[in-house]
């Protein structure tokens, strides 16, 4: 009788663990904090501006590698319409949201071209010119270039270092659409696509974002995009 | 005159037939006349032509392949228009005239100012590099252009076919109808009759649809057409042409936005460059509409590549109609073999007398 009583004890204390377990982790999304340590960063990350350097660019910014490039050396795509000195950086300005919001989309617009093929979209970043034609981003539910379901933006930290999924970061340019994410919208991770990841400095918000994405299908099929993106996170939607 | 067959019931019966002699004047079932007097191997013949009908598109991965097929001229047809190739050639021609122009009378106008052409392309690397790479661009994508150009009748003549998708169900449903009809027959001998008959319709049918579609004409147009975009459709290919398409992009970009204004600086309106310099004019002022015009193609291109692919990987478009013909002749040549030798007696005396 001792025996099962002790038996009945140590389950029910279990279940009271793993119950208080899960009630922590949902009330840690909903606040941003996982029960592993790994902190779940729900806001906007706001965006500096790209500037050109030296070296190349820093703050916001795009680079698009030829196909059979590498990230490192490219070659790169060079966009004559670039503000950089280095035409291979197109740099990029906060749009009228400030920057990259997660947890929710920040869609096309409809429409989401002009007569031209300008890109419309101007939330996460303006309208960047990119041979002649500017281009935009977008992060929709229905990702417009392979017209499968993506989840919204989510990135969180871990001791400073980021991760999280971008799967529905779109561009669009001359009435086309190139999925732009990480991982791709059916999970995979082709050519030289890599994982997001980053900075984030939970003192001062700061943070740095990279990651690439090949292009599958279109004109530019083949080709990498790869994005970075710095600034300071505001916590809240 | 109307001469009156023997009927074919199981339960009728024919006093004076030949069979009805040979047992003693004792009258026979003609039912049992017909299955001793039927030939078997033609109905065999034609159920293993209907199962063969039935296994190609499967064998041949056709329910997959085709619908590529299909996709592949779909995409394709919003280029394959008489204007839109004279616009592509009309696109090339005038980064042609700009780039020349470039090279003559744009360098002449620096080189009075003291600009070398070593300084030039010093300071635009991407003209420089168009400038460079010009005369295999040109050739290379006049080429491409011509190709498929010269293929225009050929692309309308298959896309005038019935859909792509559709031809594995025309091996499939005749070759089910041919196998159901020979088993039937073969298995239900009051049967044996409408099943021949519906073996020779559908032979009938197999030998009329090529022509019905025109597909002797079609298809070899068709297999034309695959064989000029041998050289087009491949990966290698498209890559060039998106080399190509990020080098001219690049110059161009030179050009509107570097060489132009630095004779703006050097003193020439507007005006003044646009009636020297038409053809950088033009360019500039057409480029977003050649981008409009090029980009899609360049995304159709590349876009049908695996899709080229599978229609390619299928028998040559020019034996399609014989696909047809020939199982259409061997079910009707089967349906004849299979007619019942009381009825081609019974026929032939009806003639005689």
């Amino acid at each position: 009788m001792r025996k099962r009583d002790t038996i009945v004890a140590v389950v029910v204390g279990l279940s009271v663990v793993v119950l208080a377990g899960c009630s922590s982790s949902s009330t840690a999304t909903s606040t941003t904090a996982t029960a592993a340590g790994r902190q779940a960063l729900v806001g906007t990350f706001r965006l500096t501006a790209g500037t050109s350097t030296a070296s190349g660019a820093t703050g916001t910014y795009f680079r698009m590698i030829q196909p059979n490039g590498t990230l490192a050396s490219g070659p790169y795509f060079d966009n004559p319409d670039s503000t950089a000195t280095d035409k291979s950086y197109t740099l990029q300005v906060p749009g009228t949201a400030g920057g990259l919001v997660t947890d929710r989309f920040q869609p096309n617009p409809s429409p989401a071209f002009d007569a031209s093929g300008n890109a419309l979209a101007g939330a996460i970043v303006a309208p960047t010119p990119f041979s002649a034609i500017a281009f935009g981003i977008s992060t929709d539910a229905t990702d417009p270039q392979t017209g499968k379901s993506v989840p919204a933006p989510s990135i969180s930290f871990e001791n400073g270092k980021i991760t999280g999924q971008l799967e529905s970061w779109t561009a669009s340019w001359n009435k086309l659409y190139f999925n732009q994410g990480s991982p791709k919208p059916d999970g995979t991770s082709p050519g030289l696509t890599s994982p997001v990841s980053g900075t984030y400095d939970s003192a001062t918000h700061a943070f740095v974002i990279t990651w690439a994405s090949e292009i599958v299908g279109g004109p530019f099929n083949g080709f990498t995009g790869y994005w970075h993106l710095q600034g300071t996170f505001a916590p809240g939607n | 005159m109307i001469k009156a067959r023997p009927p074919m019931t199981s339960t009728t019966f024919v006093p004076e037939s030949g069979a009805a002699a040979r047992t003693g004047g004792l009258p026979v079932p003609v039912a049992t006349v017909a299955a001793g007097r039927r030939r078997r191997w033609p109905m065999i013949v034609a159920a293993v032509l209907g199962a063969a009908l039935v296994t190609m598109p499967l064998a041949f991965g056709m329910f997959s392949k085709t619908p590529k097929g299909a996709v592949m001229l779909s995409e394709f047809h919003p280029f394959m228009t008489t204007a839109r190739l004279d616009g592509f050639q009309t696109d090339i021609r005038q980064i042609d005239a700009a780039v020349k122009e470039n090279k003559t009378s744009i360098t002449q106008q620096f080189a009075s100012a003291g600009v070398t052409r070593a300084d030039l392309d010093t300071r635009f690397p991407s003209l420089a590099s168009l400038d460079a790479q010009w005369p295999t661009i040109n050739s290379d994508m006049t080429d491409l252009l011509n190709k498929v150009q010269g293929n225009l009748g050929n692309y309308q003549a298959i896309d005038a076919l019935p859909s792509f998708r559709l031809f594995p169900w025309f091996f499939a449903v005749p070759g089910v109808l041919i196998l159901g009809s020979a088993v039937v027959a073969l298995r239900r001998l009051r049967l044996w009759r409408p099943g021949r008959w519906a073996i020779a319709i559908v032979g009938i049918g197999l030998v009329i649809a090529p022509a019905a579609f025109q597909m002797f004409q079609r298809a070899p147009d068709g297999g034309r057409m695959m064989s000029s975009f041998k050289t087009i459709e491949t990966t290698g290919s498209v890559v060039k042409i998106q080399d190509y398409f990020a080098t001219m992009a690049s110059g161009q970009g030179d050009l509107r936005l570097g060489v132009v204004p630095a004779l703006e600086e050097g003193g020439l309106s507007g005006s003044q460059v646009a009636e020297r310099f038409p053809a950088v004019t033009t360019l500039d002022r057409n480029w977003v509409r050649i981008l409009n015009d090029l980009t899609p193609m360049i995304g159709a291109m590349s876009d049908n590549v695996p899709n080229y692919r599978a229609i390619a990987s299928l028998p040559p478009f020019p034996l399609f109609p014989w696909f047809f013909v020939m199982p259409g002749l061997l079910a009707i040549g089967a349906s004849l073999l299979a007619r019942d030798r009381t009825e081609q007696s019974y026929n032939q005396q009806q003639g005689e007398s």
